[in-house]
């Protein structure tokens, strides 16, 4: 059994650290990097839990083994917040009530940002499609959905006051 | 932003001691939302400790069938694996939850001894230091098996003919002598021939499976004082630490629970089912150690809500009062008792339903069948028995031609009324709440019915 | 057990692992949940990522798509808008991500739409197995195996492909039919999903509508004529009973639009 190096960026960071062939990139995050925003809700890519951003793109990390992804850009709930200043997405589910046992809230999170990050204004069905690979069993997705559409809202009041 | 409803002042005046609240109709911030939006709240899970070991579980493919031998020898020789349990390494191995508030008898055996009950039924327990390692452990335990018949259904499990699949010598639990939890209110079957209209019908429903996001798990960290500090993500902490306590045959000052924290759980998450082994494991090899269900664990094994089959009769008189109300009513509790003596309990306190019927007879029974255990849930005993009582009025309703709210209001139970199980009723508003209801979604009423109130007692002819 | 993951930068490398008993790895959608949780021999894995088998190439009507190109990279490829429906019908956006062209080849039904589609629209594979063969997608999903390097179909007629994947929910879910179609003026292809172990070619549906108009009588008859070719299983999405019951209901919607 090889242990490898893999170097990747996380949150703009540069990272590196040793993985076994069974590391899945949720489990290095979490594990090697300490960063445990990303959840194990099943391990076979169901839940969303786990989901972060591998170059730009939402992946549920539990499926991707991290040496395969050497080199990769990774971003994870904990990158979204400046300092004190959370993202708009983070402070319309904070003001909405999108959370409750926030056992899914990190996914949800960074498939709300990947969605608005390509569509700015989605429309409810978009929001809906976005995180359908996000399940909460709370069932709060009509205030995640409304967190969202907020967000966009407010992302979009940014863009036209620095205008 | 969120939605606020506006309180409605309408109603219920005189019982306002002030107008205005300081919490209801105002918008107060969750304490944990900050942690959840930010990643940083801290679940059992999200701790990390030097030298972990993993517990994975052995399991029964079988529903009902006697252990003729059982083989650790090649989990033990897996590369990995540090310790193998089995029922001998458990100081305790019968428990029964409800024990910490005197129900018996203990009926469940932490690991199998001589035989098992449910398929997915824990045997064998593989420690290792890694999680691969475990699993593959656990795989490598060899079992044999004599098969018996099983019992799948709660009316076949207490026919005189059906095994005996408990070793207390009945298929049900015994409350206080008795076959099931028990309601006897005037008499029904004169209730029966005084009424113009019987009806009779069944209802039932399946096990209904919690599925949390965050599955079932801890992690026990021996300290250096000799206690065990268990990171859980229990729903019922205390009750755990005393259960867990009793199984291990440790003082409940040796145990301390950090927990509250819980990625869903709705009931699912109050059977103590992975900390008395993850204590076992982490004293014996002096380790952390994990033990947390996998997602196909959680589906099979953790408690669902309990499987229900209801029949309830009803004698109804032609202007829509009921006049006696007979249930008969089944808990599938699955192979072990767990939460499910108290949910057939509850069933019970919940009937004849928020109604007014002189004459009540109901049995609740708490039924063991070779099944998954079913548990705590979300108002069980309760939602399924409100499911098929609320069935059974519009169905009422639909036969006799009456309008279904009207027929409820009929019968709506009011302040002062004496229930089944001889309380009297207070702050009922059933009444007012279905008027509202009705309003709200365009429902006409009658004057007779918009008059009703629940404070004001049932006229002779009511 | 998990005890190596080969990443190799080229497809010779690959075929060299894979020769020596190694088992490829695309998205690792299906692969990675059995790995995760359940005790396996001890698995080597080549990962298909930097093999450079990724990406979209158009030469006129003729589409030709690498196969480990994710499900998230056709959907998001304006050029290839008629297979929008399609991969949009499957998984979920961070499941798109990952899973890819030539690993759908090789889900089992009821998952596989893409597969589906590519069967209708004639697609062909290019598989490394002992040497470099093509075939088409449709004999090859009857018993998938090899290296897939990439899928190639010829883009249909503008309006004449029909898709529709009904299932229990509308996004994230398995199928219980799906149907995908290229009517064309001279030949019709139907291939059905969620209705059988394998992929199926409708051969009696295409029959009944060879020539004919799609109508409110056509299509229903044809429907009728399909029902013969259908092997549905019961799973936890529906029934087998139910699969049939609705078949002719999504036929028609996926053909008449209604």
């Amino acid at each position: 059994m090889t242990v490898t190096i893999v170097n990747l960026k996380v949150n703009g960071v540069d990272q590196a650290f040793m993985a076994r062939p069974g590391t899945t990139l949720l489990l290095a995050l979490r594990e090697q990097l300490g960063l445990t925003g990303a959840k194990r809700g099943c391990a076979q890519g169901a839940c969303g839990s786990c989901t972060v951003l591998l170059d730009g793109a939402p992946v549920v990390s539990c499926l991707v083994p991290a040496t395969t992804v050497d080199g990769a850009d990774i971003a994870t709930v904990e990158g979204l917040a400046d300092g004190q200043q959370l993202s708009d997405v983070q402070q319309a589910f904070l003001d909405g009530f999108a959370t409750q046992c926030g056992f899914c809230t990190p996914g949800m999170l960074m498939s709300a940002e990947a969605l608005l990050a390509r569509n700015p204004d989605p429309t409810a069905d978009e929001v809906n499609e976005a995180i359908s690979g996000n399940v909460c069993r709370c069932t709060g997705y009509a205030p995640i959905v409304s967190a969202i559409l907020d967000a966009a809202e407010r992302r979009r009041n940014r863009v036209e006051a620095t205008h | 932003m969120a939605k606020i409803n506006p309180i409605d002042p309408d109603y219920f005046k005189d019982e306002r001691a002030a107008p205005g609240f300081k919490v209801i109709g105002t918008t107060v911030p969750r304490s944990d939302a900050l942690g959840h939006v930010t990643g940083r709240t801290e679940f059992f899970e999200d701790r990390t400790f030097p030298n972990l070991a993993h517990l994975k579980i052995h399991r029964s493919p079988h529903h009902h069938a006697l252990i003729d031998s059982v083989d650790t020898s090649h989990a033990e020789q897996t590369p990995g694996v540090l310790r193998v349990l089995t029922y001998k390494d458990v100081p305790a191995n019968w428990y029964g939850v409800l024990r910490l508030i005197g129900i018996g008898p203990d009926d469940e055996p932490v690991l199998a001894e001589d035989r098992v009950i449910y398929k997915g039924e824990p045997i064998v327990a593989v420690v290792a230091d890694s999680e691969a390692a475990a699993l593959e452990g656990a795989s490598r335990v060899r079992v044999s098996y004599t098969e018996l018949p099983a019992v799948l259904d709660v009316e076949e499990a207490m026919s005189p003919d059906a095994p005996i699949i408990k070793r207390a010598g009945t298929n049900y639990f015994v409350y206080e002598g008795h076959h099931s939890r028990r309601i006897r209110f005037g008499d029904v079957e004169a209730g029966f021939a005084r009424a113009d209209h019987v009806f009779d019908w069944r209802y039932s429903s399946a096990p209904i499976e919690h599925a949390p996001t965050e599955t079932t798990g801890c992690i026990v960290v021996p300290q250096s004082n000799g206690r065990l500090l268990i990171h859980s993500n229990t729903q019922a902490a205390f009750f755990t630490l005393d259960n867990t306590a009793l199984i291990i045959n440790r003082a409940p000052t040796d145990l301390q629970v950090k927990g509250g924290t819980v990625g869903g759980g709705f009931g699912g998450k109050v059977d103590v089912m992975v900390e008395p082994l993850a204590c076992i494991a982490a004293t014996l090899t002096n380790r952390p150690v994990k033990f947390v269900y996998t997602r196909e664990e959680e589906m099979q094994v953790s408690s669902p809500r309990a499987a229900e089959r209801i029949y309830i009769k009803d004698g109804v008189l032609s202007d829509g009062r009921i006049v006696a109300r007979k249930i008969m009513l089944y808990v599938d509790a699955g192979a072990y008792a767990r939460h499910s003596p108290y949910g057939a309990t509850k069933a019970a306190a919940h009937l004849p339903g928020p109604y007014t019927i002189p004459n009540v007879h109901a049995d609740c029974h708490c039924v063991y069948t070779n099944r998954t255990p079913s548990s705590a849930m979300r108002g069980f005993g309760v939602t399924i028995a409100d499911f098929a009582i609320e069935s059974q009025m519009d169905r009422i309703a639909r036969a006799l031609d009456l309008d279904p709210l009207e027929f409820r209001l009929r019968n709506a139970y009011r302040d002062g009324d004496l229930k089944a199980h001889r309380k009297v009723a207070s702050g009922t508003a059933l009444i007012e709440v279905i008027q509202r209801a009705a309003e709200l979604v365009g429902h006409e009423l009658p004057e007779e019915y918009r008059a009703m109130s629940s404070t004001t007692p049932r006229g002779a002819q009511a | 057990m998990l005890t190596e993951v080969h990443v190799p930068d080229d497809v010779a490398a690959a075929v060299r692992l894979l020769e020596s008993g190694a088992t490829p790895l695309g998205g690792g959608t299906s692969l990675m949940p059995l790995l995760n949780d359940y005790a396996s021999p001890p698995t080597e894995l080549v990962s298909l990522r930097r093999a450079g088998l990724a990406g979209i190439h158009l030469d006129g009507a003729t589409v030709r798509i690498g196969a480990a190109t994710t499900l998230g990279q056709v959907e998001h490829d304006p050029r290839l808008a008629i297979l929008d429906p399609v991969v949009r019908s499957i998984a979920s956006v961070p499941v798109r991500n990952l899973a890819t062209v030539g690993g759908n080849l090789f889900a089992h039904q009821p998952h596989g739409d893409l597969a589906v589609a590519l069967v209708a629209l004639a697609a062909r594979v290019t598989v490394v197995d002992g040497g470099t063969h093509e075939l088409t997608v449709e004999e090859f999903v009857t018993d998938p195996r090899g290296l897939v390097t990439e899928v190639a179909f010829t883009q249909p007629a503008d309006g004449s492909f029909k898709y529709l994947k009904a299932a229990r929910r509308r996004f994230n879910s398995a199928s219980i039919v799906t149907v995908a179609a290229v009517i064309g003026e001279s030949a019709v292809r139907v291939a059905l999903g969620g209705v059988g172990n394998q992929i199926i070619r409708a051969h009696a549906v295409e029959a009944a509508l060879a020539g004919q108009p799609l109508t409110d009588e056509t299509v229903p008859a044809a429907a009728e004529a399909g029902l013969s070719e259908l092997a549905p299983v019961d799973d936890a999405y529906a029934s087998a009973w139910y699969r049939t019951r609705v078949f002719p209901v999504h036929l028609r919607r996926a053909l008449l639009g209604h």
